[in-house]
């Protein structure tokens, strides 16, 4: 009885890996795919500027992925199929050209960091000084250009304000988030009374408020693009870095709130 | 045998193919783990900061999520075991609910639940508690995605549990506890142990809530799958290491599972 009820069995199979493999056939187009890393902090700047490329170029199709700047480092070190790389900071790149997997880099555009409260600011933190009025403070994980740069920010507000201060501030860290936006989410959640973000994160957020980090403490954050050594598409890669790099890309960063020429 | 049978050979030949296709999905990956690691990986993967605070955070948390989720379910699950009425049937599927929903899901419903601005939340705090980012959200977490396992796991060993036999130690004189503890509990004893048992193993491989819920602190509520997602971000032999101290706890608690009840079987029948 069992064998009867499995007649039919092969043909279901059969069926359901003809279809299975006819996806990958009948979607042939003429389009060219460049494939994106970048990191999370340009979510909201790069399907602008992707869309803006794409009209310019119509051959071309831009596939991007966002995460945070090390977790995309490691898989194209571990072989991940990929035209360009756009990394929050200078490490990451670096590693990458030392190791080989990208072949030319350069600056893309540049920001800084600042704190964001919620709206309700439950800690009533004004002025960076009153961060350790916060009982939970979100940063990234220091392997994530946005948690090695707010490191770099503390360094910096112990010479200045001192030690106790830094070490007032670390002390408050609840969480070390994989990359940009999940530590801003804590704060959009109101589960965090203060987080370290990018400027370019902050701007146009109704769910969250900005306390400037004053100059002397505060670093520049650089964004860098590079051609990856893997890829088969250069000409067209070629194109986007040059457009990425072109009077009508610069204004789209700077709408975005992003400083600084390639 | 059935492959004597010609017509069903091409059929069977099918199926083995199939079968082993799948066994080997199914555990070469753990095989690859076991010989890519080099011994002097594995030594300085336990020397690492990070490991020994998250295995210890770990051992704590699902002990203690253990410990709750079985003092909470074990009289649950004799009352979805006994109940024959429609409250314990819906309640059942309520039950379940953690089992097929995404432990990311679970972790922003928590959120939802226990964070600033959830449900219960502003409540807590009013007492001075506040739940997320905590220990308490870790195991929290685990108790929430792991009891399930238990809790069906438990019902079904009670179902095996015949009424005559507590009619009969109630009429001899056993009190209702009585006969619980000394006639129910030990017949069910092994389902209960693999119940126990899932229950832990899925609270030590809790992951999406946890991080969402209680964040990715060191120390604090690092548990060992997020110092592997950790790893992962800074040194990838790092979090190979790790992963193979998990898989192995994993292989070792698979073994006991499949083993201890075999073992135990006789002493639970002798005890009634």
């Amino acid at each position: 009885m069992a064998a009867h009820n499995l007649r039919w069995y092969p043909g279901v199979v059969l069926l359901v890996v003809l279809a299975g493999g006819c996806t990958g056939t009948s979607a042939r187009e003429e389009k060219v795919t460049l494939s994106v890393f970048a990191a999370s902090s340009l979510t909201d700047v790069m399907p602008e500027l992707a869309e803006t490329f794409e009209r310019a170029h119509p051959d071309v199709d831009l596939r991007v992925t966002f995460a945070g700047s090390q977790v995309l480092r490691l898989q194209i070190e571990q072989g991940a199929s990929v035209d360009v790389y756009a990394s929050a900071n200078d490490a990451h790149m670096n590693a990458l050209e030392d190791s080989g997997h990208v072949l030319r880099s350069h600056t893309l555009a540049s920001t800084d960091l600042v704190i964001i409260v919620p709206p309700d600011n439950p800690a009533g933190i004004e002025r960076f000084d009153q961060l350790t009025q916060a009982e939970r403070i979100v940063v990234g994980t220091r392997f994530v250009p946005i948690g090695a740069y707010t490191d770099a920010v503390l360094n910096n507000a112990s010479v200045v304000l001192g030690d106790d201060f830094a070490a007032g501030v670390r002390d408050r860290i609840a969480s070390m988030e994989s990359n940009v936006r999940l530590v801003r989410a804590k704060v959009e959640l109101g589960e965090a009374d203060a987080a370290f973000v990018y400027r370019t994160d902050a701007l146009n957020r109704d769910r969250v408020r900005v306390v400037p980090i004053p100059d002397e403490v505060n670093v520049e954050a650089r964004f860098r693009i590079a051609l990856t050594s893997e890829t088969r598409r250069g000409p067209e890669a070629e194109r986007l870095l040059d457009f990425l790099a072109s009077p009508p890309a610069r204004e789209i960063f700077r709408a975005h709130g992003f400083t600084g020429a390639g | 045998m059935m492959l004597g049978r010609t017509y069903r050979s091409p059929m069977v030949g099918l199926g083995v193919l199939f079968g082993v296709t799948l066994v080997g999905l199914l555990v070469l990956p753990f095989v690859a783990l076991a010989v890519s690691t080099p011994v002097a990986d594995l030594r300085a993967g336990a020397e690492h900061p990070l490991f020994a605070p998250a295995l210890w955070l770990s051992l704590r948390t699902t002990l203690m999520s253990l410990s709750i989720t079985v003092v909470l379910g074990t009289p649950l699950a004799w009352w979805l075991a006994s109940s024959r009425s429609r409250t314990a049937r819906v309640t059942e599927v309520l039950v379940d609910l953690p089992i097929v929903i995404p432990p990311a899901v679970v972790g922003v419903a928590l959120l939802e639940t226990f964070g600033r601005r959830g449900l219960a939340g502003p409540l807590l705090e009013s007492f001075g508690v506040s739940v997320p980012f905590t220990g308490g959200a870790v195991v929290l977490a685990q108790v929430v995605v792991s009891s399930p396992f238990f809790v069906q796991a438990a019902a079904n060993a009670f179902r095996k549990v015949e009424p005559d036999m507590l009619i009969v130690a109630r009429t001899l004189g056993a009190s209702p506890v009585v006969a619980f503890v000394r006639v129910a509990l030990p017949i069910a004893r092994p389902g209960l142990l693999v119940g126990a048992s899932l229950a832990w193993a899925r609270a030590l491989g809790e992951f999406g809530a946890t991080l969402l819920f209680a964040g990715n602190m060191p120390g604090r509520t690092q548990t060992m799958p997020l110092a592997i997602f950790s790893a992962l971000e800074s040194d990838v032999r790092l979090a190979v290491v790790f992963s193979l101290v998990l898989a192995a706890v994993g292989v070792v608690l698979l073994v006991a599972i499949r083993f201890a009840p075999m073992l135990r079987r006789s002493p639970a029948r002798g005890a009634s």
